[in-house]
């Protein structure tokens, strides 16, 4: 909302600067975004009239002018402009003012020729962007007066205002807290409630309408507005319409009751407050016909909707230069059916701002009156009968009890009776009833808001300031919760894979349907705004993916990104915390000392997890999957960690990839269940013996077959087993092209002793005859 | 015998002086000391010798073999180190370092952890709650009444089945409210949704960081002193924080906290929404609970929240809030040193 200051200085007065006054609204409670300020302020600029001007002795660009300041003495000024005549009148800055970049004028010589101010140019006033020459003003512009009479200095806000304080809606609502901030009287009191007459069976829906009123007037000339009603609307930002139309816009804007006008000639028969029927059209004032339903409140008449009720008049029934006889509509609608009404058609006004945040009862019938009394003076015309009231003026907030103790124990103050007393009734409120330490409080009818002890509690704090709050700190030990046990869990997890190389992603959990495995195990949103964001992540690897294919278009040569989000799944449980990896390109950057470089592959993505995990890990081919082309499942003691994949090399090119593409994705709470045990295991004491075996087995056997062959075998002596080399031949020079070497290094320990060479012989021959036996390895010795 | 082995001493000391190099003087070590050496041979000269004489001249022998062995060691290690430091000369310290391999997390996980380890030496404990909500924890256990705005599809995230993503993480008070009397010290870290259109200050997704502190005798002092000591840790000692009176459905009295810091560019800036919780959620609480543990009469507590996203952005001067959201690894690991 806008407030002008010279609008707002009518109720209260105000003598500080604009800045001075955002910051009191501020301190109220009011949001103050941009100060916009027009028109002239510089008390030391008047107008003038040049009497004389001749020719500067020493420069052939300055005039030596004469001019009358309105003193009765004249004064000698030197201008370089030469866009005026004798006659003209032009503003004059006088020693001692002081124009926009502080450029302060003072007695001084130009070229020798002494000069006592200076004229001035639109642009030296901040009235235009550019100027060529004096400002010329006009010829019945009265001389001596202060520039400002030709150009008001005008200062507007820009307020927002928050849904709890519809009073804060107009000028006097305003005023009425800068009065009680500032312990200034508020110069507004309310206008007089009109004589009125009972109108039964207006309304239909009581509820949506509990209080109606009509004023009827005759023979008015509708007209465009005096000067000073335009320049109010238009320093709020409201255009001017007509005479009678401005009035009912100026007085909501005066003091918050918004009001209609209709076109008395236009209206058949009674006019009816009534639901709409569904389907009814409704031509608005805007232009556009909207489709009504049950919901909708309108004004109509016998025959047709004429209004909107609260939120926009009708086209066909509006006062235009033809109208001469009026209704004026001053009511209260509810809050919540306006609101409904407003956001099914998406269609907001002025009035519906208001309404559907809460109109002051007591604003009704004097806002009509305000506005009668305006339209009489401006429009002419005469009253007809009385005011036409239905329904019933709701009754103000009921009263409020306060206790001493309760303020004191919420704001943490020692605050008297009468601080409080005192914070409160500067605000409008009235202590009704004193108890020793409460009191009951009788709420001003515009404080709707004010309904329980806490509101006003709230006020105390407001008028008494948070600066008068003492800070206090303290600290308290805090049980230990499962979300502590799993933050740090992942902040360390993340540590620890920062450390490893990987950097940390956050991508979207608003995902589209083509980076969701199954649709019917995903989540979609009923409300997306696009299809691309439809769906809720059932895994982090698209977005990862994404990021992947971002950094390697930018050029990136290494990319090895995780990330520790939620995941979200229709099926099991709903949310769930999942670590995923993604690794393409370099592994290892080429440099001096170890040659080219090395691309990650899925031998790194395996290490990276098994030494994430404090366990022994089982790993299990399972099917293709999507764009993974190979996919292994991981798990540890029986329970499933999740996924590692290779991408298939043709979705890798997809993402301008050339190496392979890695992902992983893992289940976090399992991640996290997995005990890591920090319990002492004695040190070895005796060395170890390590033996080099070479076998030549079928290409397509996994060596996990072997791995697993040679586990079965049970030497007790044999402690590891480790693969050092694999070779394949595929031209069948050096190995028949469907078989490869593998070499291990079978490491032999005993616990108490130190091993002998024939016991160690003997084991790894019982290994080999196994290995034969078991998947006919050859060796190659 | 004597005479021999004089000499054989003489050339062989002499001898190995002129060796320059480990192989020559394996050869000098087998030449003489060897099972088939010089001083070997002349040893087996002894049978020769007459009995008496024998151990003057096994003596002279051994010390022979002492005083050659001697020289030989002492030869290695002057071959060995001159090796030793022949090698290091070759090494060519001024050649670049080969880098290890360091990510980096991202510049938001790095200003969370900080606010949580603020608030723990606060004793505040970590508390989480769902991104999948249902409207009573959204908004009607935080006192927003039914037609309120923020409800709308237009701003709000809905489920078909009616639930919704939670518009801010002040949902995770109630569901820890729900399940844990009083004293409640907790601050949750999480996701919210709104349906705005994503642009240079906007994200639909955001982190924010929501703190509730709920015992007997808590008071407006206590928030204040709370933030600001929160504030002033997170951005520094000098930061000045300011309380501007505003309304929250589920706080009152309620506040927004501008902070002013030489971290934040020494411009004010809008951070952070608080107030004292609204008896009217207290009520709610009671209800859910069926009991009075958050007696609004008893107890009383403050609850504060703000975005990581704005602030990290900020602190970190990164000029559009996208960058947070781009994963561009040229992004990400400028924060791998923080």
């Amino acid at each position: 909302m806008n407030i002008s200051l010279n609008w707002l200085r009518e109720f209260v007065d105000w003598t500080g600067t604009p800045e001075e006054l955002a910051t009191l609204l501020t301190r109220t409670g009011l949001e103050v975004g941009t100060i916009a300020t027009r028109g002239a302020d510089f008390p030391k600029v008047v107008i003038a009239q040049i009497l004389e001007a001749t020719q500067h002795p020493n420069a052939d660009r300055l005039s030596v002018c004469r001019v009358d300041d309105g003193s009765g003495h004249p004064r000698q000024i030197v201008c370089g402009a030469k866009n005026f005549k004798v006659g003209d009148k032009v503003p004059l800055a006088l020693p001692g003012a002081v124009l926009p970049g502080d450029f302060k004028i003072k007695v001084g010589k130009l070229r020798g020729v002494e000069s006592e101010g200076m004229l001035c140019s639109a642009k030296e006033l901040s009235l235009a962007a550019d100027a060529d020459g004096l400002l010329i003003l006009p010829a019945d512009a009265p001389v001596g007066q202060p520039i400002a009479t030709l150009f008001p200095p005008e200062t507007a806000f820009e307020i927002e205002i928050t849904p709890n304080r519809p009073d804060w809606l107009s000028h006097v609502g305003i005023a009425r807290e800068v009065a009680a901030f500032t312990s200034q009287p508020l110069k507004w009191t309310r206008p007089a409630a009109p004589q009125t007459t009972e109108r039964d069976g207006r309304i239909g829906d009581l509820e949506r309408c509990p209080f109606y009123t009509l004023q009827r007037i005759s023979g008015v000339k509708v007209s465009q507005s005096p000067d000073w009603l335009r320049q109010r609307l238009e320093s709020v930002g409201l255009r001017s319409i007509n005479n009678v139309v401005d009035v009912t816009n100026f007085v909501m804007l005066e003091i918050g009751q918004p009001l209609h006008a209709f076109d008395a000639a236009k209206v058949n028969g009674d006019i009816q407050v009534r639901l709409a029927g569904e389907g009814e059209k409704f031509l608005a004032l805007d232009g556009r016909e909207y489709t009504l339903n049950a919901d909708d409140l309108v004004i109509a008449d016998s025959n047709r909707a004429l209004a909107l009720a609260g939120v926009m008049g009708g086209e066909e029934s509006g006062v235009t230069e033809t109208t001469t006889e009026i209704l004026l509509e001053s009511a209260i609608f509810q809050t919540s059916g306006v609101r409904r009404t407003g956001r099914r058609l998406d269609l907001h006004s002025d009035s519906s701002y208001r309404f559907e945040r809460g109109i002051d009862p007591a604003g009704v019938l004097a806002a009509s009156a305000r506005a009668t009394q305006l339209i009489l003076e401006l429009a002419g015309g005469t009253i007809v009968g009385s005011v036409e009231v239905s329904g019933k003026e709701p009754q103000a907030p009921a009263p409020v009890a306060l206790r001493q103790g309760k303020v004191n124990a919420l704001l943490g103050l020692e605050l008297t009776a009468d601080e409080i007393a005192s914070a409160l009734s500067g605000l409008g409120l009235t202590a009704q009833e004193v108890f020793e330490t409460s009191t009951t409080w009788g709420i001003p009818s515009h404080r709707l808001d004010l309904t329980r002890e806490v509101d006003l509690v709230e006020e105390v704090a407001r008028v008494v300031g948070i600066d008068r709050i003492p800070s206090r700190v303290s600290a308290n030990p805090a049980e230990p919760t499962k979300a502590d046990a799993s933050y740090d869990f992942q902040i360390r997890l993340r540590g620890r894979l920062a450390g490893l190389g990987l950097s940390e992603a956050r991508t979207s959990t608003l995902v589209s349907p083509a980076s969701v495995w199954s649709e019917a195990e995903a989540i979609k949103l009923k409300n997306p705004l696009g299809e691309d964001q439809s769906f809720l992540r059932s895994s982090l690897i698209p977005g990862l993916l994404a990021a992947v294919e971002r950094n390697l278009r930018y050029g990136a040569a290494s990319v090895a990104l995780f990330e520790i989000g939620r995941t979200f799944h229709a099926k099991g449980r709903e949310e769930s915390p999942t670590l995923a990896i993604a690794l393409t390109g370099q592994s290892r950057a080429s440099s001096w000392r170890d040659g080219a470089a090395k691309a990650f592959d899925w031998w790194n993505l395996k290490g990276i997890i098994a030494t994430l995990v404090p366990t022994e890990l089982e790993w299990k081919k399972a099917d293709a999957q999507g764009d993974l082309a190979l996919v292994s499942t991981v798990s540890a003691n029986g329970k499933a960690l999740g996924l590692i994949g290779q991408l298939s090399p043709a979705a890798a090119r997809k993402l301008d990839a050339r190496e392979s593409v890695l992902v992983a994705e893992i289940d976090l709470a399992a991640l996290q269940s997995i005990p890591a045990s920090p319990v002492y295991r004695e040190i070895p004491k005796y060395p170890a013996t390590t033996r080099d075996i070479a076998i030549v087995v079928p290409a397509t056997l996994p060596y996990g077959e072997i791995e697993k062959t040679l586990q079965a075998a049970r030497e007790a002596l044999l402690v590891d087993i480790e693969p050092f080399d694999v070779f394949s031949d595929a031209t069948g020079a050096k190995l028949p092209a469907d078989r490869k070497s593998v070499a291990i290094s079978l490491t032999f320990r005993a616990p108490e002793r130190t091993l002998n060479s024939d016991e160690v012989t003997a084991s790894v021959s019982r290994l080999r005859d196994k290995l034969k036996a078991d998947l006919g390895a050859e060796f190659r010795e | 015998m004597e005479a021999e082995i004089a000499s054989l001493q003489a050339a062989a000391l002499a001898e190995i002086e002129t060796v320059g190099d480990r192989s020559s003087l394996d050869a000098f070590k087998v030449k003489y000391l060897g099972k088939q050496g010089e001083i070997t041979k002349l040893s087996e000269g002894m049978r020769h010798v007459a009995k008496e004489d024998r151990p003057r001249f096994g003596k002279a022998l051994n010390e022979l073999r002492q005083s050659v062995t001697s020289r030989v060691e002492e030869r290695e290690q002057a071959l060995a180190s001159q090796a030793d430091a022949a090698a290091l000369s070759r090494v060519d310290i001024s050649l670049p370092g080969i880098p290890a391999e360091q990510g980096a997390l991202h510049p938001l996980t790095h200003l969370l952890d900080r606010a949580v380890r603020i608030f723990r030496r606060l004793g505040f404990a970590v508390a989480e709650g769902p991104d999948i909500e249902d409207e009573w924890h959204c908004f009607d256990a935080l006192n927003t009444p039914p037609d309120h705005p923020a409800r709308n599809e237009q701003d709000t995230f809905y489920l078909p089945d009616g639930r919704l993503l939670r518009t801010h993480t002040s949902t995770v008070q109630i569901r820890v409210m729900e399940n844990q009397a009083p004293p409640v010290r907790i601050i949750a870290p999480g996701a919210a949704y709104r349906r705005d259109e994503v642009d240079a200050t906007h994200l639909a997704q955001f982190t924010q960081m929501e703190g509730l502190y709920v015992d007997r005798n808590v008071s407006v002092a206590d928030l204040k002193g709370t933030t600001e000591y929160f504030f002033r840790q997170l951005f520094g000692s000098e930061t000045e924080v300011r309380f501007r009176p505003h309304f929250f459905p589920f706080t009152e009295p309620s506040y927004e906290i501008d902070i002013r810091a030489k971290s934040l560019g020494g411009k004010w800036m809008e951070l952070a929404g608080c107030g004292m919780v609204d008896p009217a959620v207290f009520e709610a609480i009671c209800q859910k609970r069926g009991d009075r543990a958050f007696d609004p009469d008893v107890v009383s507590g403050f609850a504060f929240g703000f975005g990581l996203d704005r602030l990290a952005m900020n602190l970190a001067q990164v000029p559009d809030i996208r960058m947070l959201v781009e994963n561009d690894l040229r992004f990400l690991k400028q924060f791998s040193a923080l």
